[in-house]
C-alpha cells in the first residue's frame, strides 16, 4: 500500500485578486490571515470596497493577523473564534451571494478542504476560488475503520480517538470528505508500526 | 479448449469470509475458462485496452460473463450490504440517470448472452425481469424509482457477478458518482467518491510517469455507447476472500503473515480482475465493472499447468515497486518459491489466452 508520494493531494493556488470578480470573499484562519493582507494590498480600492473577509483566529501554530486585519478599515471583516464559526459565516454570506462571487481561502489544508465542502454545496465553480496554504501542515485524517475524523494531526501515525486504532496517514486526499485518509499501521502483524515522523510536507 | 464449451454447474452455498470458513472453491472448467492475465513472463502496467468483442467460450464470450459462482457471490453481495450498510454501495443523487443506464446495460446483456437464465420483456416503459438463477420476477416502470424496491443501480447490480464504478464526465474529466463495491481490493468507496480520474489513480505507482493516465483518459472520453472496451488486471489475495477493503483492512491483512512456502499453494489465490468499460447513452456516465476472479495456486497447478508456470515467472521479476503496491511483500517470496517446483523452464505462448495463439491452460 502505497503511504507517501500519491498524487490526490490538492495544489494550491496563490491568493490574487480575481478580476472577474464583482463580490469578494475572504475567508481565513490563523496564518492564513498573512496571504488575506497581501491580497487586500493588490487590490484595486473598488475590490476592497466589494470584499467581505471572514477570520478565524483559531490557530494551531498561534500565529494571528487580527490587528492588521483591523487596521484596514475600508474592508468589511467579521471575526470569529473558531474556523467552524468560520465555516458557517461562509455559509450566511454564500446563501446571499449572487453571480460574480469570488472566492479565496487560505489557512490549513484541513480549513480549506472544509470550507471547500460549503463552496461546493452553493456549486461554486474551481475558476471562481483560490486557495492558498499557510501555517503548519497539520491534517484532518478520516479513519477508514471507524469514520472518525481527527484534525490537526502532526505525525504520520497516530492513535485514532474513536477505535483507538494506531493509524498511518496516507499521502491519499478526498475533497468530498476534506481529509486524508488514515489506515491501521500495524495491520499485518500486531505492534510492528512504521517510523513516526513529524508531517511536514 | 474443447473441455470448457459445457457450462459448470451453479453452486449456491460457497462462503468468501472465515465464519464461512471459505468454501469457495473451482472446478477445473471453472480454472481453464478464466482470463487468464498473463501474455508475457514478465509483467508491467500497459494500457493493454482492446475492444470487448466476443471472443472464446470462456470468460470473454459474454458482455457480462458469469460462471459457476453465481449466485454464491450474489448472496455474498446481500450479506456484505448487510452487515455495512452505506461503506459498500454509494450513488450520488444526481447519478439517477446513470443508474437507469446501467440497470438496462446489464438486464439486457444478460437476457441476450444467457437467454436460459434470465428473460427481459419490454413493453414501452413497463418492463418484465425474469432472473431464474435468483428466483426473481418483477415488473417495473423504466425510469420510475418509485417502482423498485431499491435504486435501480442496487436492485440491478445485486443480481450481477463484479464490482461497478460508475463515472460522470465532467469538465474533460472522470469523476467518481456512484459504486457497488463489495468485493473492493484494497480502496475505500465512501472515500473515493467524488474524486477526478488523476485523485483516484494516485495510489498506484509509475503510472504517472509512464504517460498512461494521461493516454487512458483521453481514450476514455472518446469512448461511444455500443463499443466497450476491456483490460484485464490482477493482483493477490490471501484465502478467497473477495471483500478487501480498506475499511476492514485490520480483518483480513493479518493473513498475510500467515503464509509460509509450505501452505502458499491453497492460502495464496490470483486475482484476476476484468474490467470491461460501456459508456452509458442517456447519462453520457462511464461503467467501470471489476469482474473479480479467484484461484488459488494449487487450483492453477492442478487445472492449468502451464498458467502456474507462467505466473510463477512474472511474479519471480515483479517489479519491486508493484509488489509494495499490491500488499505482496510479506509473502510473495513464499508464492514464487512454492510454485518454482511446478515449473520447468519449458517455452511458453505470448499472448492472452482468448487471443489467437496465445497461451492456453496446458494438460
Amino acid at each position: 500500500m502505497l503511504i507517501t508520494g500519491i498524487k490526490s493531494r490538492p495544489v494550491y493556488d496563490q491568493l490574487v485578486p480575481m478580476a472577474s470578480g464583482l463580490r469578494h470573499i475572504a475567508v481565513a484562519q490563523g496564518s492564513g490571515g498573512k496571504p488575506v493582507l497581501r491580497l487586500l494590498a493588490e487590490m484595486t480600492a473598488g475590490q476592497r470596497a466589494s470584499t467581505t473577509v471572514v477570520y478565524s483566529t483559531e490557530s494551531f501554530t498561534g500565529n494571528s493577523y487580527l490587528s492588521e486585519l483591523q487596521d484596514q478599515d475600508d474592508v468589511e471583516l467579521r471575526v470569529v473564534a473558531t474556523n467552524s464559526e468560520a465555516l458557517q459565516a461562509l455559509d450566511d454570506v454564500l446563501s446571499t451571494a449572487n453571480m460574480g462571487t469570488r472566492l479565496y481561502l487560505a489557512g490549513s489544508e484541513g480549513f480549506i478542504g472544509t470550507a471547500m465542502q460549503v463552496a461546493s454545496a452553493y456549486g461554486l465553480d474551481r475558476d471562481e476560488i483560490l486557495r492558498e496554504h499557510a501555517g503548519s501542515f497539520v491534517r484532518r485524517v478520516w479513519c477508514a475503520h471507524c469514520d472518525t475524523y481527527t484534525e490537526n494531526v502532526t505525525t504520520r501515525v497516530f492513535r485514532c480517538p474513536g477505535c483507538e486504532l494506531d493509524l498511518v496517514v496516507r499521502d491519499h486526499y478526498s475533497s468530498r470528505l476534506a481529509a486524508f485518509q488514515g489506515v491501521k499501521a500495524d495491520g499485518e502483524v500486531p505492534g510492528e508500526l512504521p517510523e513516526i515522523e513529524e508531517l511536514d510536507t | 479448449m474443447t473441455d470448457t464449451a459445457v457450462p459448470p454447474a451453479f453452486k449456491a452455498d460457497e462462503t468468501y469470509t472465515p465464519e464461512g470458513q471459505y468454501t469457495f472453491a473451482n472446478s477445473r472448467e471453472g480454472v481453464r475458462r478464466l482470463p487468464f492475465p498473463f501474455p508475457d513472463d514478465e509483467y508491467m502496467y500497459s494500457m493493454n485496452l482492446e475492444p470487448h468483442v466476443p471472443a472464446g467460450d470462456g470468460a470473454m464470450r459474454a458482455a457480462f460473463d458469469i460462471d459457476e459462482h453465481y449466485i454464491s457471490e450474489c448472496r455474498h453481495r446481500v450479506q456484505m450490504l448487510e452487515e455495512m450498510p452505506g461503506v459498500h454501495y454509494v450513488a450520488l443523487p444526481h447519478m439517477m440517470e446513470a443508474q437507469w443506464d446501467l440497470l438496462e446495460l446489464l438486464f439486457e446483456s444478460y437476457a441476450r448472452d444467457y437467454p436460459e437464465h434470465f428473460t427481459l420483456t419490454k413493453n414501452g416503459n413497463e418492463w418484465h425481469w425474469q432472473n431464474r438463477l435468483l428466483g426473481i420476477d418483477d415488473t417495473f416502470t423504466f425510469g420510475d424509482p418509485s417502482t423498485l424496491e431499491l435504486e435501480p443501480m442496487e436492485y440491478a447490480t445485486r443480481q450481477a457477478q463484479g464490482e461497478f464504478v460508475v463515472l460522470e464526465e465532467r469538465d474533460g474529466d472522470l469523476v467518481i458518482g456512484a459504486g457497488m463495491t463489495t468485493q473492493r481490493a484494497d480502496y475505500s468507496l465512501r472515500f473515493n467518491v467524488g474524486m477526478r480520474f488523476f485523485e483516484f489513480h494516485g495510489p498506484v505507482p509509475k503510472l504517472h510517469e509512464m504517460g498512461i493516465l494521461d493516454r487512458a483518459l483521453k481514450f476514455l472520453l472518446r469512448m461511444k455507447p455500443g463499443h466497450p472496451v476491456r483490460r484485464v488486471n490482477w493482483t493477490l489475495t490471501v484465502n478467497p476472500r473477495l471483500e478487501t477493503s480498506v475499511e476492514t483492512l485490520p480483518d483480513w491483512a493479518p493473513d498475510r503473515a500467515t503464509v509460509t512456502d509450505e501452505n502458499a499453494g491453497d492460502l495464496v489465490h490470483l486475482r484476476i480482475e476484468l474490467q470491461p468499460l460501456h459508456r452509458l447513452p442517456r447519462s453520457n456516465a462511464i461503467v467501470f465493472p471489476v469482474r473479480t476472479y479467484l484461484v488459488s495456486l494449487a487450483e492453477l497447478v492442478e487445472h492449468a499447468p502451464d498458467w502456474a508456470k507462467r505466473l510463477h515467472r512474472a511474479l519471480a521479476t515483479l517489479d519491486p515497486a508493484l509488489v509494495d503496491y499490491k500488499g505482496l511483500t510479506r509473502y510473495h517470496a513464499s508464492a514464487v518459491s512454492w510454485l518454482a517446483q511446478y515449473d520447468d523452464g519449458a517455452p511458453l505462448a505470448g499472448g492472452y489466452p482468448w487471443a489467437d495463439g496465445g497461451i492456453q491452460p496446458g494438460a
